[in-house]
């Protein structure tokens, strides 16, 4: 019956637009909807900001003593403060002699010819900073903000790499059929018939370190989810009527694929997309944190959580405080973002929830 | 049947849906009606007429969520108002003193539970019957329904059953518990003609040993003319006409029901034109192009296309590693005379479908031949099949299915052109594309629209205008109006016979509904579960079934109003 | 159903060989000469020699592939680099901490997961139901490692309600002692998502055509409910355990790390900090192996939940 109600709503009212701008107005309608839109959005140009360098460029200064307090609360106790000024001079030399495996070992010298000279101009450093400073009196929101760019980053590029693979995966498999579905389909048991943690980590275990690395591994592994979706509507696209019909004019395999089917499914592979961006940021945390992740000289929310660990201890939370809540705000407005993406493309999937 | 007390009395019903935050939409505008004592009532309409609404509401089955029942509103039941009623009280009454059957058999059955499980549920509960009883019970009323072999079939899961026999076994369910009223929303739709009638001869059955009432509600006004007693039709949320059936068939008042009447094609005549529901909104005249029309294939006849032992197999996996060869199409050999149509009927599972789709290579046949004016079209390659594929065109069944949702009107009816390079640039084809949608009845304005925009009936003129941009010589009907109600079936019915007689193209027409069949072809072929039955030219066909299956089929057909004294 | 059995140990050939290839394929191939990976945290030049040998890295790959496989079959993957521990003996020692913490965190997260998905559905569209599902997207927001540092934090650093970390040599111990905070900070985090899926394998169910046959016989809503829409959305849930099933072994590797329990997750942690990959290596080859059975097992099983699952 609601098949029928469905229908005669259809007909009862005259969308003039297509479909696209149909969501669009969906989705203008949903309030909650939209206040995520204007939350993501600015996070987007703070991360757009930060990589051009106009804000948080200079996260990397020891602006502060070691843990300095946030400003509005500038009496606590500090006891590192002391130390760390004492303290000051020597952290500028490498504490340990790793020149064999560190990749940075030849560039000491100039690194150390550098700082000399910034060390000139930075004599002062305050008791507070707005945020607080973590361990080496460094500003935490600026710290944040470059942590928020990289994993950011990270969860965008390995979230897009993901759905280009699982949707031309997806797409061969569900749309040939046949051998070429078996193909698809032994690498997908491949994939999956390891954990998904444990994939991840052997992955890490040979590629090391690094940005491109931590896209790379999320992407390869990250894939199968969305093939499996896609694979499925690939199947039962293939067998619809409009693509028949596109048969029977003659339209091509790669017309049929891409120009009759993909507009079709694009919104599962947004709201995949979408959903897979949250899954990555998170999973980038935690291989930050565990040391697997960005390299030593950047810094993600998952470093920062791996420096907090130990600062809640001695009662320093806001390091903790400050990635937490950034990471939160953003992960779930994206996810709510989602489910009014999702309501908005879907309106058939809202009508059932 | 003056004197009948009234079972039911539904007053001022208005049902209203909410689409979204700002739209509403009345599905059902004011509706009263009555349901008389052992009687069986129509509620009769097409899609989007609230019927099954209404029905929805009596029972208290309305999505609370969406819908809301007005302030007004009353079904009076045994000297209370159903829709007052606490829900206890309903779950009481439901089940028990009316209980429902609905459209979908397969979905309708819980998928986990035994036949038997599902049946004695209503026994323990209603009844109070203990375990052992409730089984013995659920036995006996599975018999009294046709189920073959009760004893085994009552530890059956759903799946196992064929669509008719759950259909039966609804209907166990629904008067286990002697109710005074059976609702049946479109109990036969999705069933077979032959299963149809086995249906509607069970219910009427029962009707007759339980002293029961029914409500039957239906888009098939002909169905009604069998079992009812009488007759509500109903038209966008509102009643239009509401008689004993003897009167609605004999001597109908409301345009709209003569519509219905008269839309539908039948079995003794064939006029130029079907008549449509304009012709009797408009006017108290009769339709225009109401002389018979002649068909037929005689010797002599050019053959356009032919089929030679056309086969297709479906591999099922089977065993350890084998595969088990289902033979949907078995052998068969039939020819298409240039400007005729051929008639393809047959029950689900006879293969008509898959003729066909294997005829223009949209699935691969496994053996025989397909002779289009003398080449064998299985037997090319891709690109050589390419300037054939232009001339033979299908529409399909489902007008919701066939267009692409994200393509413009415009897009739909350009890309065969762009794919043959007919016309000479965009203007040229935007062009032509524009002056087919004013063949079929559309108007210029529809180009820049979505498919989502139009109604079933205009999304299959749409369909028609993307196949004549290729000019094609056969066309392929795969139950092209079978998704349609029945007053637009006629306009499209009416729309392919004017340009089959403007273009001379041939027809391929699949079907399930014989009456629609032997008003469009020259020549019926009758099938069955993949082989050829018989095959003659339509009238033959009709008048002298040579063939026991072909009887059967014809007499499963839908007499329209039969007296009560002529009914089983 | 044996034939079944039988086609599908047969289909597993090919996905196991896939499995090898590609574990070959990142150790030997991408990650190299053990020389090079272990620079610097192996400084005994006999012992790099000895891997190499082990491995065969001078000679060509097929024959490296070939000793893989026959460490495979015998089970016989050699010593750690690092700790020079057999390998089956890592194997042998740490599954038992981590199915300590695993199980009973299945265990409760998937009861509470169905008995609040099912309340949840229950009161489906209410206001009550949209505070929690608001609740659970904020929930899964916030990440595991915050609610380990937290939690450790504050119930065994402030409260001292748990010991803050360790491992004991009793079963029980363990259980009792060692194991509720990390299964009940495991359980904050997973509850979440769990009730949130689940509610929406009940609510597809809800919409079925059957649920309003049951309503049109008279059934209270609650038998609805209880009988009719949760045994067909027990056949997701199903699903939806068994994938989470091979999980079971690896572990949480996070709260092994935290909370210093000896288990296979912490053994997987360590061996990539070390490139130890002797372990990582056998690990996950026969979790693979492990998780293909499991699954066969757990297709075998289907057929007890849905009667419409036939062996073809």
């Amino acid at each position: 019956m609601s098949a029928v109600i469905e229908s005669t709503f259809a007909e009862t009212r005259h969308d003039s637009a297509g479909p696209w701008r149909a969501a669009f107005r969906r989705l203008r309608n949903d309030r909650v909807g939209m206040i995520c839109v204007v939350i993501v959005a600015a996070y987007m140009l703070l991360v757009l900001g930060s990589a051009l360098g106009l804000f948080a460029k200079d996260w990397n200064r020891e602006v502060g003593v070691s843990y300095a307090n946030p400003s509005f609360l500038p009496h606590l106790e500090n006891l590192e403060a002391e130390s760390s000024r004492n303290l000051t001079a020597v952290s500028k030399v490498a504490p340990v002699d790793l020149s064999d495996i560190d990749p940075l070992a030849p560039y000491y010298k100039e690194l150390d010819e550098r700082t000399a000279k910034i060390k000139v101009t930075e004599i002062q450093r305050s008791d507070t900073l707005p945020f607080g400073g973590d361990k080496w009196g460094k500003d935490i929101i600026k710290k944040t903000v470059k942590g928020a760019e990289i994993s950011i980053f990270v969860g965008f590029a390995a979230a897009l790499l993901a759905a280009v693979l699982g949707t031309v995966f997806g797409a061969c498999a569900g749309y040939f059929g046949g051998r070429t579905n078996d193909l698809f389909e032994w690498i997908y048991n491949v994939f999956t018939s390891i954990p998904y943690i444990l994939l991840i980590l052997a992955f890490a275990a040979v590629f090391g370190k690094g940005i491109a690395t931590v896209i790379m591994i999320l992407g390869i592994t990250g894939w199968t989810g969305i093939y499996r979706l896609l694979r499925a509507e690939y199947l039962k696209h293939r067998e619809r009527e409009y693509v028949r019909a596109a048969d029977a004019i003659g339209a091509s395999n790669m017309r049929r694929m891409f120009v009759q089917i993909l507009p079709n499914v694009s919104h599962v592979i947004l709201v995949q997309l979408s959903q897979h961006v949250v899954q990555f940021i998170k999973a980038e945390v935690i291989l930050s944190f565990l040391g697997f992740g960005v390299p030593v000289e950047l810094v993600s929310w998952g470093t920062m959580l791996a420096e907090a660990q130990n600062e809640l201890v001695i009662g320093k939370w806001w390091q903790l405080a400050a990635a937490t809540a950034s990471m939160a705000v953003l992960v779930t407005a994206f996810s709510l973002f989602t489910d009014a993406l999702r309501d908005a493309l879907d309106p058939k999937l809202k009508a059932v929830l | 049947m003056t004197e009948q007390k009234n079972l039911i009395e539904v007053r001022d019903l208005r049902v209203r849906f909410r689409l979204d935050k700002t739209q509403t939409f009345d599905a059902v505008k004011g509706v009263s009606f009555d349901i008389p004592d052992r009687s069986t009532v129509a509620l009769v309409g097409e899609s989007g007429s609230g019927k099954s609404v209404s029905a929805m509401a009596i029972m208290g089955l309305l999505p609370p969520e969406s819908a809301l029942i007005l302030e007004g509103s009353r079904v009076i039941y045994q000297t209370r108002d159903l829709l007052r009623e606490p829900r206890e009280r309903l779950q009481k009454i439901r089940g028990k003193e009316i209980s429902m059957i609905f459209q979908e058999p397969m979905t309708s059955l819980n998928p986990v539970f035994t036949v038997g499980d599902q049946i004695c549920e209503v026994l323990r509960l209603h009844m109070g019957l203990g375990r052992a009883q409730a089984r013995a019970r659920g036995i006996e009323v599975l018999n009294e329904v046709g189920i073959p072999e009760p004893q085994l079939r009552v530890n059956s899961y759903p799946h196992q059953l064929s669509g008719g026999q759950q259909q039966r076994v609804m209907i166990a369910m629904a008067i286990a518990c002697e109710p005074k009223l059976l609702i049946a929303d479109e109990p036969t739709t999705a069933l077979d003609v032959t299963i149809q009638r086995q249906i509607l001869e069970l219910l009427a059955g029962l009707k007759q040993q339980r002293d029961m009432s029914v409500l039957f509600i239906t888009h098939d006004l002909a169905l009604v003319g069998e079992i009812a007693d009488h007759v509500v039709v109903m038209q966008e949320g509102e009643i239009r006409e509401s008689a004993s059936v003897a009167e609605i068939f004999e001597r109908p008042q409301h345009p709209y029901t003569r519509a219905l009447l008269e839309c539908r094609p039948r079995l003794d005549r064939r006029p130029q034109r079907l008549p449509v529901i304009d012709d009797f909104l408009r006017s108290d005249g009769r339709p225009a192009g109401q002389q018979e029309r002649k068909r037929g294939v005689v010797e002599g006849d050019a053959i356009i296309l032919e089929a030679r032992n056309l086969s297709k197999d479906f591999l099922l996996r089977e065993g350890l590693f084998g595969h088990k060869a289902f033979r949907a199409v078995e052998r068969v050999s039939f020819t298409l005379a240039k400007g005729k149509t051929l008639g393809l009927v047959g029950e689900s599972g006879s293969g008509k479908t898959t003729i066909g789709l294997a005829l223009m290579r949209l699935i691969d046949a496994t053996g025989g031949e397909v002779l289009f004016e003398g080449t064998d079209l299985l037997k090319l390659s891709r690109r050589e099949l390419m300037p054939f594929k232009r001339r033979i065109q299908i529409i399909f069944q489902n007008p919701y299915a066939s267009l692409n949702p994200r393509f413009t009107v415009g897009n739909i009816l350009i890309e065969p052109m762009q794919i043959h390079g007919i016309g000479a640039d965009l203007a040229a084809r935007s062009k032509l594309a524009y002056e087919l949608l004013d063949r079929v009845g559309l108007g210029r304005v529809a180009f820049n629209k979505y498919p989502h925009e139009f109604s079933g009936g205009q999304r299959q003129r749409i369909a028609i205008a993307r196949c004549l941009t290729m000019k094609p010589d056969v066309l392929i009907c795969d139950e092209s109006v079978s998704a349609l109600d029945v007053s637009i079936q006629a306009q499209v019915l009416n729309l392919l016979q004017d340009l089959q007689d403007e273009f001379h193209m041939s027809y391929i027409f699949i079907s399930h509904d014989l009456a629609v069949v032997k008003y469009m072809s020259d020549q019926v072929m009758v099938l069955n579960e993949g082989k050829l039955v018989e095959m003659a030219n339509s009238d033959d066909i009709y008048l002298a079934p040579k063939q026991e299956y072909t009887r059967r089929l014809l007499s499963a057909i839908p007499r329209g109003f039969v007296p009560a004294a002529a009914r089983v | 159903m044996t034939a079944y059995i039988i086609r599908r140990l047969w289909q597993m050939i090919p996905t196991m060989l896939g499995v090898v290839l590609l574990i070959f394929v990142l150790f030997n191939w991408v990650g190299g000469d053990p020389a090079q990976v272990l620079a610097g945290k192996i400084s005994n030049p006999e012992q790099i020699e000895n891997i190499r040998k082990q491995l065969g890295v001078d000679q060509p790959y097929w024959k490296q592939l070939l000793i893989f496989c026959q460490q495979i079959v015998t089970g016989d993957f050699g010593r750690s680099w690092s700790t020079n521990e057999e390998v089956s003996r890592i194997f042998a020692t740490r599954i038992g901490p981590t199915l300590t913490i695993m199980f009973p965190l299945l265990l409760l997260e998937t009861t509470l997961g169905i008995l609040f998905a099912l309340g949840v559905a229950y009161v489906r569209g209410s206001l009550t139901d949209r505070a929690i599902m608001i609740a659970c997207t904020f929930a899964m927001s916030i990440s595991f490692l915050v609610y380990i540092i937290i939690g450790q934090w504050l119930f065994g650093f402030l409260l001292g309600w748990f010991p803050v970390q360790g491992w004991s040599d009793s079963y029980w111990k363990n259980l009792v002692v060692y194991a509720p905070l990390p299964v009940f900070l495991a359980l904050l985090v997973s509850v979440a998502p769990t009730l949130r899926l689940y509610r929406s394998f009940f609510l597809d169910e809800i919409n079925q055509d059957y649920v309003r046959t049951a309503r049109a016989k008279g059934l209270s809503e609650t038998t609805v409910m209880f009988k009719h829409v949760m045994r067909n959305a027990m056949i997701p849930i199903l699903t939806n355990i068994a994938i989470a099933l091979p999980g079971l072994m690896i572990g949480s590797f996070l709260l092994e790390k935290f909370f210093s329990i000896p288990g296979l997750g912490r053994e997987v942690i360590t061996a990539v900090e070390r490139s130890d990959f002797p372990v990582i290596k056998a690990i996950t080859v026969y979790l693979a192996v492990f998780t293909m059975f499991l699954n066969l097992l757990v297709d075998v099983l289907y057929k007890w939940v849905d009667p419409r699952v036939e062996f073809k």
